[in-house]
């Protein structure tokens, strides 16, 4: 992660017109997949950015008590793809424990929706995300990553075993395959789509 | 401060004193009073709240993916006078760039970067450029990267 030489950087405009941000979250349980799913389709090498606890504590502790939560790091990657000359789309991806609640809530602010990571054998750890985006009402999808092309159990059972609603979609895919990648998110993107048309019918 | 050992080749070879800017930045003091937060951060040279002057609370309009720029100041006015860390962070946003990009290139903590991010702001070295996230996307933006990311082969 070399920065870009002086010469690189003058020789474009300064101030020149930023884009768009979008953010997609690609959440779930360590080791499910999260930072495999951004490299395969972001622009860049996914980054990391580490936020401690004392992050996560701002707004929810009383400035000056003692805190005994500050060596905890929350570690999340992230990578970026440019749609077009004026919208770029940001990926995060993000662990799913449920105490990084502030985290959470400043992760998912705008984004256009999430797609939950699921290794078939570990369902438990994604619980904490799928409650998150139920909750909120983020658009989300379940994404099971297919180890090796092998699922543990049939997606009618990672359904069932989740207990989400019929209208989320659950899909297999391939988190290193970068056509796979852009395909579940189209899903999700379409996911969204529904949900924001409904949402302005509605409010006319 | 290892991680900002190539900001000073990147400066301007030589600034003569009287383009040097006055004023600091806000951030200017550090408190040590303030050394009961807790135990120091783990991987941090310096612990999060001296960058910061102690403070923790950001403006929350200052999201991870909000584009930031160099402000109308930031091309030409020297940031000698800025502390490493803020200077670092103007070098940065010669192009357009995220506040989690700048937090990871430069290896300092989200919060960290988005409050020194509204200091400069405030001093005019950056611009910061924020939407309305409290509205739904709409649907021709989510068209829009549904295109976009169709393209993709």
């Amino acid at each position: 992660m070399d920065s870009v030489p002086l010469s690189d950087r003058t020789a474009s405009a300064p101030g020149s017109k930023p884009p768009l941000p979008v953010k997609i979250v690609i959440a779930g349980g360590f080791g499910v997949g999260k930072t495999t799913t951004v490299g395969a389709i972001s622009d860049i090498a996914p980054l990391t950015t580490e936020a401690e606890m004392t992050e996560v504590a701002v707004g929810i502790d009383i400035p000056g008590q003692h805190s005994t939560k500050t060596t905890t790091t929350v570690a999340m990657d992230f990578g970026s793809v440019a749609i077009d000359a004026g919208v770029k789309l940001y990926l995060f991806g993000t662990p799913g424990q449920s105490r990084f609640g502030f985290m959470w809530d400043d992760l998912a602010r705008g984004a256009l929706g999430a797609l939950v990571v699921v290794d078939s054998s570990r369902l438990d750890d994604c619980y904490p995300a799928v409650d998150y985006f139920e909750h909120t009402g983020i658009p989300f999808i379940v994404g099971v990553n297919a180890f090796d092309g092998l699922l543990a159990q049939d997606l009618a059972a990672v359904r069932w075993a989740l207990a989400i609603d019929d209208q989320v979609p659950v899909v297999a895919f391939d988190a290193r395959d970068r056509r796979s990648v852009r395909d579940t998110l189209l899903v999700l993107l379409n996911r969204a789509l529904h949900k924001a048309i409904g949402e302005q019918v509605a409010a006319t | 401060m290892r991680i900002l050992g190539g900001s000073d080749a990147e400066e301007p070879a030589s600034i003569r004193p009287y383009l040097k800017a006055s004023s600091l930045s806000p951030s200017g003091d550090t408190p040590n009073k303030a050394s009961n937060v807790g135990s120091e951060a783990s991987g941090a040279q310096l612990r999060p709240f001296v960058l910061t002057s102690g403070r923790v609370t950001a403006d929350p309009e200052i999201g991870l993916e909000t584009q930031v720029t160099a402000g109308s100041r930031g091309g030409r006015v020297p940031t000698s006078r800025l502390s490493p860390e803020l200077r670092a962070i103007v070098t940065l946003c010669a192009q357009p760039i995220s506040v989690a990009e700048i937090s990871a290139r430069l290896k300092l903590h989200l919060g960290v970067v988005k409050i020194l991010v509204g200091d400069l702001r405030a001093t005019g070295y950056l611009d910061v450029h924020n939407h309305d996230v409290s509205s739904p996307n709409s649907p021709e933006l989510i068209l829009r990267v549904i295109r976009g990311l169709s393209a993709i082969v």
